[in-house]
């Protein structure tokens, strides 16, 4: 192939994995996406009415049968659980959103870790290890610690670890979607989760919307201060990724003054006043909890022929 | 017996070498109501966090000396135990606030205190008909206006039915009609249970208290009735407490009244009223805007602004008006998919339709609510020249270092701004938006929260400003603040301005529309003359 070509295609794959996430995330997705999917908003279809313990097993299983089954099945997982969100209320944008952000932590982790892995994880990874070469790399490109050739089974395994954390992160924002921090209180304190663990939670469940408020603030004030004023709007992504980061430590700062605030205000209201706690509104378990069990009984039972029949991926994906 | 005691109590901070608050004796009596007040960092708050048990059960640091609730020693009582007793009521409520309904929420500490069922929901209607929140049933606490989750926050403290109630600072960050439920509130409870409140606002509290006691430099240095108040004006003012405009007339008069409209009729009978106020008329029409913003059908903003150079210009309103929104527009913070919104400007010789924000950031500063978001380099130096670093301008250095000189910065410039107190990263965060080379300042809140000392100076500093060609856009609900430093004043309601002119021509009618004109106008001007 011509070497100008073959320059051209890997630096094009190059900027692709670096910039096809940061689009999505600063661009299609936004901070105001962000903060739809980490918040919750009032609603009454199935997914708001199933049982938050239910939701947390769910979460626990879907991370269980991610890591110790192919990738394939953690895609499968990760399909199934953003197909859902079509419940939830202004579902079909959630729906997008959720699918942005899958492609974004898919693009970015497998990029993250397909060009890098050496054929010796990968020999260990897969037995009989006979690589597959999809792209040779210019030489160069070992500056940058890329190994001289991307091959199928290095992508493979960059799917593998990106399919563990996106079905995980989509059945999390599900429960945060559906579910009041109070709600989430309750249940966690029914199957006795120790306090402070619950007040952490609770803490990261008000907060998390209110990074993005924040974060989304802060960026536009360096807009307005002059960041990327003199430079084209295509780059306006990159500059925003520069704003983000600059915006994190008064962020996190601002956030901590708070934090401190909520916790007086637990600790000044009662909170751990007594081992067990009283509810106005309890939460109970219905036929379509059941039916969700069900269907958590039958993921884990799915990953335990997935595994009986060779699709076990655990030992060898260390990471 | 009394309900609190304090005996020898000195605590300081990790770190700090000087305690940040020295007691040797205070007491407070069942069902007295004090007012504890001074200026910022005086040591008011760390008073109240050794009543309310945060010092010693959250706060690190080295303590001598007690506090007794009820006879009861705070530093061997459990804090959620403390709770029973003692109910405290933060400064900001979007900081309190941490459940996602309104009824979550009230019922959150009769929840923890494990009480029954019937009791927990008889709790919550006596404290929602306490505090008069019967309209915000069934409601999100996040789409809540400050003074309506302040409400809130009060009746989820009110739901432990405390036998000592702690307020501190519970109307800094609300609005007028937030702030007028708060005290109406508190008019109701006065005698019924121990209240002690911390606040800036003397003026209006002072009706509800019987006591007022002034924290300086971690030391009481006043502790008496009210009536202290009048014979120590003057003093009080040099330790950064506000002190009524009426209260300092009848000082002057030498008169014990405290009603305002009694002194007014004194004092004009003596002839003695407040001098007029010099406005700015300032130069041509520095900046104009027309800004457009309709988020659903319920709402929309059509508001028109236009500003004379080296003028402040206060926009007013009830909560909800319009006011932040119109800001908002006016430097495009509004995310076009929420809302559809149009602004043109003319600033400069230029017309800008819709303008992006990193253009509209070359004419326009903003200095937000939370100004710390701003300060995102480590030092005050880097920070006053990050718009000259990425807008890559030249011959800002001299107003640089005029800056620095006006705000009191030199000696801080390689300091951290996130580091230094809430004063100082305030100046840091407002000169750094100068620094940007913008003429046309607008200012989100920029009192609330700030002690009295602090709003003079940022008013002074503004005064300074605009003889420098400086024009700014406040958007406030501190009517004293407007008045005694403010050109011109646009009031909306409902999104269109109602009223526009100076502020005297203004407060003559603007209580319709939710903003209390201040003692200093009432004083000095006869009402039904100014509406006639």
């Amino acid at each position: 192939m011509n070497s100008l070509l073959v320059e051209l295609i890997s630096w094009l794959i190059f900027f692709f994995g670096v910039g096809a996430p940061l689009y999505l995330i600063f661009a299609a997705i936004g901070i105001r996406g962000f903060k739809e999917i980490t918040s919750y908003e009032p609603y009454n279809t199935l997914l708001y009415r199933i049982n938050p313990i239910v939701k947390i097993a769910l979460s626990i299983t879907v991370m269980i049968v991610a890591a110790i089954t192919i990738w394939w099945i953690g895609a499968f997982l990760t399909i199934a659980i953003l197909a859902s969100y079509l419940d939830l209320k202004n579902g079909k944008r959630k729906l997008v959103i959720g699918m942005l952000f899958v492609v974004s932590t898919v693009v970015g982790t497998s990029w993250g870790y397909a060009p890098f892995v050496t054929s010796s994880i990968l020999s260990i990874a897969f037995p009989g290890y006979h690589p597959v070469v999809i792209w040779a790399w210019p030489s160069y490109f070992s500056i940058m610690g890329y190994q001289p050739q991307l091959t199928l089974q290095a992508v493979e395994y960059g799917l593998q670890i990106s399919f563990r954390t996106s079905s995980i992160m989509m059945s999390a924002l599900l429960l945060v979607m559906t579910n009041t921090p109070s709600q989430i209180l309750r249940t966690l304190h029914k199957i006795s989760i120790p306090d402070s663990v619950i007040f952490s939670l609770m803490v990261g469940m008000k907060s998390i919307p209110m990074v993005f408020t924040y974060l989304d603030e802060s960026i536009k004030i360096q807009m307005m201060r002059g960041l990327g004023s003199r430079h084209s709007r295509f780059l306006k992504p990159f500059y925003m990724l520069i704003g983000g980061i600059h915006a994190i430590v008064p962020t996190i700062i601002h956030l901590l003054r708070g934090a401190k605030d909520i916790a007086i205000s637990a600790d000044t209201r009662g909170f751990r006043a007594t081992k067990k706690r009283s509810y106005v509104e309890d939460i109970r378990f219905t036929r379509t909890d059941y039916y969700a069990v069900i269907i958590i009984v039958a993921i884990l039972t799915t990953a335990g022929v997935a595994i009986l029949l060779g699709f076990g991926r655990t030992i060898p994906y260390v990471t | 017996m009394n309900a609190i005691e304090i005996r020898d109590l000195e605590f300081r901070y990790l770190g700090s070498k000087k305690p940040s608050i020295t007691v040797p004796y205070f007491s407070v009596s069942e069902g007295e109501s004090v007012l504890i007040t001074g200026k910022s960092g005086s040591g008011k708050s760390t008073l109240l966090q050794c009543i309310n048990g945060i010092i010693p059960h959250i706060m690190n640091g080295t303590r001598r000396g007690e506090t007794y609730i009820f006879g009861e020693p705070v530093s061997k009582a459990r804090l959620p135990n403390i709770s029973r007793t003692v109910g405290t009521l933060l400064q900001d409520p979007e900081r309190q606030v941490m459940n996602y309904r309104v009824e979550e929420e009230i019922v959150f500490a009769p929840e923890n205190f494990n009480l029954d069922k019937d009791t927990i929901l008889q709790r919550m209607e006596d404290a929602i008909q306490g505090v008069a929140i019967e309209s915000l049933r069934g409601r999100e606490t996040t789409k809540l206006s400050g003074g309506e989750l302040q409400r809130v926050a009060l009746a989820s403290v009110m739901s432990m039915d405390p036998r000592i109630l702690i307020l501190d600072e519970p109307t800094s960050s609300i609005d007028p009609e937030g702030t007028r439920e708060i005290f109406k509130f508190l008019k109701n409870e006065k005698g019924k249970r121990t209240i002690i409140i911390v606040e800036h606002k003397v003026e209006r509290v002072l009706p509800f208290v019987d006591r007022i006691v002034v924290v300086d430099n971690g030391r009481i240095v006043l502790d008496g009735p009210t009536d202290r108040l009048i014979e120590e004006a003057h003093n009080l003012i040099d330790l950064g407490v506000e002190i009524p405009s009426h209260i300092l007339i009848a000082n002057k008069l030498g008169i014990r009244a405290s009603g305002i409209d009694e002194v007014r009729r004194i004092a004009r009978e003596r002839g003695m009223i407040p001098h007029e106020r010099a406005r700015s008329n300032g130069g041509p029409v520095a900046f104009r805007a027309e800004v457009s913003v309709s988020y659903n059908k319920n709402f929309r903003l059509a508001a028109e602004l236009a500003c004379r150079a080296g003028t402040i210009h206060a926009v007013m309103g009830r909560n909800g008006a319009g006011k932040s929104t119109l800001l908002k527009g006016i430097i495009g913070f509004i995310d076009k998919d929420q809302a559809a919104f149009s602004v043109s400007m003319d600033v400069e010789d230029k017309k800008l339709r819709n303008p992006e924000m990193r253009v509209a950031g070359r004419y326009l500063g903003f200095l937000p609510q939370s100004f710390d978001l701003m300060l995102i380099n480590n030092t005050v130096e880097k920070e006053l020249n990050y718009s000259k670093k990425v807008r890559k301008l030249n011959g800002v250095d001299e107003l640089i270092e005029n800056l620095k000189g006006i705000f009191s910065l030199s000696d801080y410039a390689k300091s951290d701004p996130l580091t230094l107190s809430q004063g100082q990263r305030r100046r840091v965060a407002m000169a750094a938006m100068l620094a940007s080379g913008a003429k046309i300042i607008l200012m989100d809140e920029p009192t609330s929260g700030q002690d009295y000392m602090h709003k003079q100076n940022l008013g002074r500093e503004m005064a300074q400003l605009k003889g420098l060609g400086y024009t700014f856009i406040i958007v406030t609900h501190d009517s004293r603040f407007v008045y005694e430093f403010a050109d011109w004043v646009t009031v909306l309601d409902f999104g269109k301005v109602v009223l526009q002119g100076t502020p005297e021509s203004v407060f003559s009618k603007s209580e319709y529309y939710g903003v209390v004109p201040p003692s200093e106008f009432v004083l000095r001007y006869e009402n039904e003359q100014l509406a006639s």
